[in-house]
């Protein structure tokens, strides 16, 4: 987003308030120091108060990203001022002066500054949560109360995680960043590449989930991963395979995020879903990401996800799918990340391509481990496949306990409408 | 055509939560829409006032407004009608109106 032409006409567009947050906070931070990352976010928010009072009277400025800047700037240097007063033990420091007018900020500097503060927020002492969520607040501009809603926290937990993530953001003394980032070689930050990925593919799955009804918020947390990520694979840091991978990922999930609900909020599976409600340039998108990500011999499980996603997004029909294709890259995919959940989904569309049976053959070939036997869609898949080989008690037994656990409403009607296909009688859980 | 001040109360509690980036901007659009519906009654948008100040009262200066009243005025702005119900009309709509905790007044001005 170009930031000087972003409001033509005098209108804001989208989001302006909430990713001038993040652009704001992101390049004072640099600027002064992560130590004073507390002090720069309430100056951030305070720019931000004025804007809108001052712009609602009289109307935006010439450059509303630029009257922002430089008032965010005052705000922190008059902070800094009244606190080197008031701190006797260091009644010297160094205080700029104030600005009078900033230059429009340059797009590739933004981008820059932003992405440096994702790999910031990705420090390898903070959990994942906790690298979220500090997302979240300094990049994509949520407050404490809009991030405890979307990831079904209490306030009280956000502001916990994010005290500790800032306190452990201060700790880098003489901000090592500042050199790192411009030596292509760094490792730390070679290695922080995986943690961001994880981040952002974190943000877009709170946003995908199937227990999120909320349209705006689901769009909300989608399009912001994908907006980091696009950050990501247009800079030298990120601009690797597996970052493309992982954009062609999100844009085809993307594209059938909107699909994937009927009009009363029910899930409906793969099969059931309208194609045509499919989004055509997410689609598009993603296939030429997932075309840049081929560079070489570099296989991630980016590639192979999104590889997964491809297929179905070219197939005219479910049962038109390249299911044998499908079952390949799962075996590719397990072959780099072993796990039983990779064979859970390679039995389903083995079954598709050979029969039930086949899908059977393979997960009772499986020692499942414990976790994944209390997993509702480990006995939803047997009590489906039972089904269609024949065996009707059997699968009426399996799909009665994935019912007991299934997590939501919309997933348990879709195990409620495959027990009635069995002809069961009472397709409900049983409750005490 | 008669002139009222609208005097926009705000509530003082420390604890009142910020409006997120996103709120604002939400509610950036809601005066535009309040502005542009109504421009040829608003006649003056009038402008926000500092919390504090002084209270000259009979020769002697306190500091005002005192922190621990519960609303304040934290603006004005001025309509020009014929009737004072379509004063009220407007100041329903205005974004103040939704604001927990805060009030309009609506006083016709003298016209002096």
């Amino acid at each position: 987003m170009d930031h000087a032409r972003a409001n033509e006409a005098g209108v804001l567009v989208d989001h302006f308030f909430r990713h001038e947050y993040g652009r704001l906070t992101a390049s004072l931070a640099l600027r002064f120091g992560l130590a004073n990352l507390e002090l720069i976010e309430d100056a951030v928010q305070s720019a931000l108060a004025q804007a809108l009072a001052t712009w609602s009277r009289r109307g935006l400025p010439q450059n509303p990203a630029a009257w922002l800047t430089r008032v965010a700037y005052n705000a922190v240097i008059d902070q800094l001022r009244h606190r080197s007063v008031a701190d006797r033990l260091a009644p010297n420091v160094d205080v700029p002066p104030p600005m009078e007018a900033s230059p429009a900020p340059a797009q590739t500097e933004v981008a820059d500054d932003e992405l440096r503060m994702l790999f910031v927020c990705c420090h390898d002492a903070l959990s994942s949560q906790t690298q979220l969520v500090l997302a979240l607040k300094l990049l994509c501009g949520f407050s404490t109360r809009e991030i405890a809603a979307r990831l079904f926290l209490t306030d009280a937990n956000v502001q916990k995680l994010l005290s500790r993530g800032r306190k452990r953001l201060a700790e880098q003394c003489g901000d090592p960043y500042t050199s790192e980032w411009a030596d292509p070689d760094a490792e730390r930050m070679t290695a922080r590449l995986d943690a961001v990925q994880r981040v952002i593919y974190l943000l877009f799955n709170e946003g995908y989930s199937s227990q999120r009804v909320d349209e705006v918020i689901r769009h909300d947390l989608c399009d912001e991963a994908l907006r980091l990520c696009v950050l990501l694979v247009s800079h030298p840091r990120g601009n690797q395979p597996s970052s493309w991978a992982l954009l062609a990922l999100l844009h085809l999930h993307r594209a059938r995020l909107d699909a994937r609900l009927d009009a009363d909020g029910g899930l409906l599976m793969l099969e059931q879903q309208d194609r045509t409600r499919w989004d055509r340039a997410h689609i598009y998108e993603g296939m030429m990401c997932l075309h840049h990500s081929g560079q070489g011999d570099i296989f991630t499980r980016y590639h192979a996800e999104a590889a997964i996603l491809a297929e179905h997004c070219i197939a005219p029909s479910f049962a038109a799918t390249r299911w044998d294709r499908i079952v390949e890259l799962y075996e590719a995919l397990e072959r780099l990340h072993p796990s039983p959940i990779y064979t859970l989904n390679r039995a389903i569309a083995l079954a598709e391509w050979k029969g039930p049976q086949a899908g059977l053959d393979l997960l009772e070939a499986l020692t499942p481990p414990a976790w994944l036997v209390r997993y509702y869609l480990w006995d939803a898949t047997l009590g489906e496949l039972h089904r269609r080989v024949g065996n009707t008690a059997r699968a009426i037994r399996d799909l009665q306990r994935a019912l007991e656990r299934a997590p939501t409403h919309a997933e348990r009607k879709v195990l409620q409408d495959r027990l009635q296909r069995c002809g069961a009688r009472n397709p409900n859980p049983r409750r005490p | 055509m008669t002139k009222y001040m609208f005097l926009f109360w705000t509530p003082q509690h420390q604890d009142a939560p910020q409006p997120s980036p996103e709120e604002m901007q939400a509610m950036f659009a809601q005066w535009e829409a309040w502005k542009t519906k109504f421009k040829d009654q608003v006649i003056d948008m009038g402008d926000g006032l500092q919390p504090r100040g002084q209270i000259l009262k009979e020769g002697a200066v306190i500091d005002g407004p005192h922190p621990e009243t519960k609303e304040i005025v934290g603006g004005y702005s001025i309509v020009q009608t014929e009737t004072p119900q379509q004063a009220l009309a407007i100041a329903r709509e205005c974004p103040m109106a939704y604001v927990p905790g805060a009030a309009i007044e609506i006083r016709e001005m003298m016209g002096y």
